[in-house]
């Protein structure tokens, strides 16, 4: 019993700090309706915009994840306006958007080694204390997992306000729900996807920092984290922001539980055998009204 | 459609032809020799001065005259450190390039999936993996490999715990082809020695947290918890490791425990931790020419690669022909016990120019294998962690 309360507390954990990149990845899918796996290099290079922010210029690690946020954003935006735009106005009505999410992969490709060109292979650490894990009761909580999962709800709650009570924000949710529509209302579509996409980036480049903070920061960092982010987002339903903080739940939960019947090591196996359930059940995912 | 050769792109192939003909003559008559290090990926840390080292060697024969009076060419690939893509860096350099030999691959997984490519082309294949499975597999003698297999490696912990009275251990251990035969060869040589082994949890080590496998570690009450691991998953086991309040010894890999990990973590957090690692022979000619070429401490990998350079050209010279089948027929020739003694390449191919045996002992020791290809001994490094420093605690 005790073991399978700490696998939901781990699995919970787990989840919230995969639902910030799932967030940003779904986000790009609403508005701008492709696959955007360069999330992957923003969540990399906004976790070295941080940590340059943290260790050479002093700021304490909570407050240089702003550094993240500008640095994930601002890779967001030059990724979109240099390589993926051009690839998204060639699509026609009723196409996939294939083109610009096999480049959004060249792009996380080519993040990661400006990543290793500019800092090197070699992993890096941020200026940030470990503690002991909590023990509450029989169970186990770390409080850096806690301060991570806290700020990860702050984003989200940002998030959500900014979408709900800004002009901005009610601008992107309507080029998300009709395109077309929007366009006849006078909505700057161009406009309203860039913000967007510096939204989504700096929010990736938040998760990538936040990921950062339990492990090590290294080039591949967004790489390593890229599949299940994917199908957290898929899971939720794509382009469904509540959905992919679901989905992000279901895959940290699905990962964990599975520990406690199978081996550590198939745990990613179980975790996506859920996902499949969950997909065979709701093709659209949990929250999806459209499936890529 | 019509596809003829004008009298235009004629003429211009013909003044085009000049320009890369000295090319052409020098491909013909230098000796092709690829290195597949990890440039990228987990072995990252090593895979460039293994590169560079390997240059240095191959100038440094050139500039002697190279062997049997042709140059040698290197091509040096990356190997991503990812089976998959180390064989198609592979594939490149043996039907393109048709090198004479692949030097320096170094993920277990990468060198096992890159070997059969090898072996079926009969090119030779120098490696510093550990694996024991890799030197068992049908590949006729064409893989030598300078690093300690497991099993000489888990004995050597595994006497090194016991030495320090440490009775049990819990193994974590990333997936790889090494992580069963090590945990059982070292829990078999401690069993000998009055000790126990608890138990293996083996990982995915592209995970972002391990608390589920720590937590199971932690409860079985080991006095140690042997990792397995690369410096990724390392980094991520040790904080894990410490925030589950276990303060016993933590034993791991050299090449996971790099100096850069070490100090990218709190120091709490590394406090304690002790690495092993296959050790050169810091007091070897070789070993000082390796230190030279790098400006820095060596690790063994740079090290060994620079025997696997010096002992291809030394054997191409010893067979006198520039072919993987002279490496393969007379790699163990230039370790001849009776021969003169050489720590280097150049020096090795004018004592065989002059028809002498050669006893070849390079940077990472005397280079001698068996009918499989293992090294046959190798002196261990172990090195403590204090205050987020690593120190030698003793050569063995």
């Amino acid at each position: 019993m005790i073991a399978i309360a700490q696998a939901i507390v781990n699995g919970v954990l787990a989840g919230a700090a995969l639902a910030v990149p799932a967030i940003a990845f779904t986000t790009i899918f609403a508005v701008l309706r492709f696959a955007n796996f360069a999330v992957a290099g923003f969540a990399t290079l906004g976790a070295y915009g941080g940590w340059l922010v943290n260790t050479r210029l002093g700021v304490p690690a909570v407050p240089a994840l702003l550094g993240a946020c500008v640095a994930g954003g601002a890779a967001a935006v030059i990724v979109d306006e240099a390589a993926l735009k051009g690839l998204r106005r060639r699509i026609r009505p009723g196409e996939a958007a294939l083109a610009p999410a096999i480049a959004s992969v060249a792009a996380t490709l080519l993040l990661e080694n400006v990543a290793r060109f500019l800092f090197g292979n070699d992993p890096q650490g941020y200026d940030l204390p470990v503690f002991r894990d909590w023990h509450i009761g029989a169970l186990a909580v770390g409080p850096q997992q806690l301060a991570d999962a806290a700020i990860a709800l702050v984003a989200m709650t940002a998030l959500f306000l900014f979408l709900g009570f800004t002009r901005a924000g009610r601008t992107m949710r309507a080029v998300a729900d009709n395109p077309g529509l929007a366009a006849l209302k006078g909505i700057d579509a161009a406009r309203v996807g860039r913000i967007a996409t510096f939204a989504a980036g700096a929010l990736a480049g938040l998760g990538g920092m936040l990921i950062g903070f339990d492990t090590s920061l290294d080039p591949l960092l967004g790489f390593r984290v890229m599949l299940s982010v994917f199908a957290a987002a898929v899971v939720g339903g794509l382009g469904s922001i509540p959905g992919a903080v679901a989905g992000a739940f279901v895959v940290g939960l699905g990962e964990e539980m599975a520990t406690l019947v199978v081996d550590p090591a198939y745990r990613t196996a179980v975790g996506f055998a859920a996902i499949l359930i969950v997909l065979s059940l709701r093709p659209a995912g949990l929250f999806g009204e459209r499936t890529a | 459609m019509k596809i003829g050769l004008t009298r235009r792109r004629a003429l211009l192939a013909g003044l085009a032809l000049p320009a890369f003909a000295p090319g052409l003559a020098e491909a013909a008559q230098s000796i092709p020799i690829g290195t597949l290090t990890p440039l990228t990926g987990a072995g990252g840390a090593y895979g460039p001065s293994m590169a560079k080292v390997a240059k240095a060697v191959v100038d440094e024969i050139n500039a002697a005259g190279g062997v049997l009076g042709r140059r040698l060419a290197l091509t040096s690939e990356d190997s991503e450190t990812n089976p998959d893509a180390g064989v198609k860096a592979a594939h490149k350099l043996i039907d393109i390039n048709h090198v004479v030999a692949i030097c320096g691959t170094w993920a277990s997984a990468v060198t096992t999936a890159v070997a059969p490519v090898c072996w079926q082309s009969k090119t030779m294949l120098f490696t510093v993996s550990g694996a024991d499975s890799i030197t068992l597999l049908p590949h006729h003698g064409y893989i030598i490999r300078t690093q300690p297999n497991s099993h000489l490696q888990a004995v050597s912990v595994a006497d090194f715990m016991a030495a320090r009275g440490i009775k049990s251990f819990y193994s974590l251990s990333v997936q790889s082809p090494f992580a069963t035969s090590v945990y059982q060869q070292m829990g078999a040589e401690l069993a000998t020695k009055g000790g126990k082994a608890l138990g293996d949890t083996i990982y995915d080590g592209s995970k972002t947290s391990f608390r589920t496998e720590v937590e199971k570690a932690v409860a079985t009450k080991p006095e140690l918890i042997f990792l397995n691991s690369y410096a990724p998953d390392l980094a991520i086991l040790l904080r894990n490791i410490y925030q589950a309040g276990f303060s016993g010894p933590r034993f791991t890999p050299g090449y996971a425990a790099t100096p850069k990990l070490i100090a990218s973590l709190p120091k709490p957090v590394t406090d304690g931790l002790i690495s092993y690692a296959p050790s050169p022979d810091p007091g070897s000619p070789g070993y000082k020419r390796v230190k030279q070429i790098l400006g820095t401490e060596p690790d063994p990998y740079s090290a060994q690669i620079y025997d696997h350079v010096s002992l291809a050209a030394l054997a191409m010279a010893q067979g006198k022909a520039a072919t993987s089948q002279a490496i393969h027929d007379n790699v163990r020739a230039v370790g001849n016990p009776n021969g003169v003694a050489v720590t280097d390449a150049v020096a090795g191919l004018k004592a065989i120019a002059a028809g002498h045996t050669i006893n070849y002992s390079g940077a990472s020791g005397p280079c001698k294998f068996n009918a499989i290809g293992d090294i046959l001994s190798s002196k261990f490094r172990f090195d403590l962690v204090r205050n987020g420093k690593s120190t030698l605690l003793t050569i063995s």
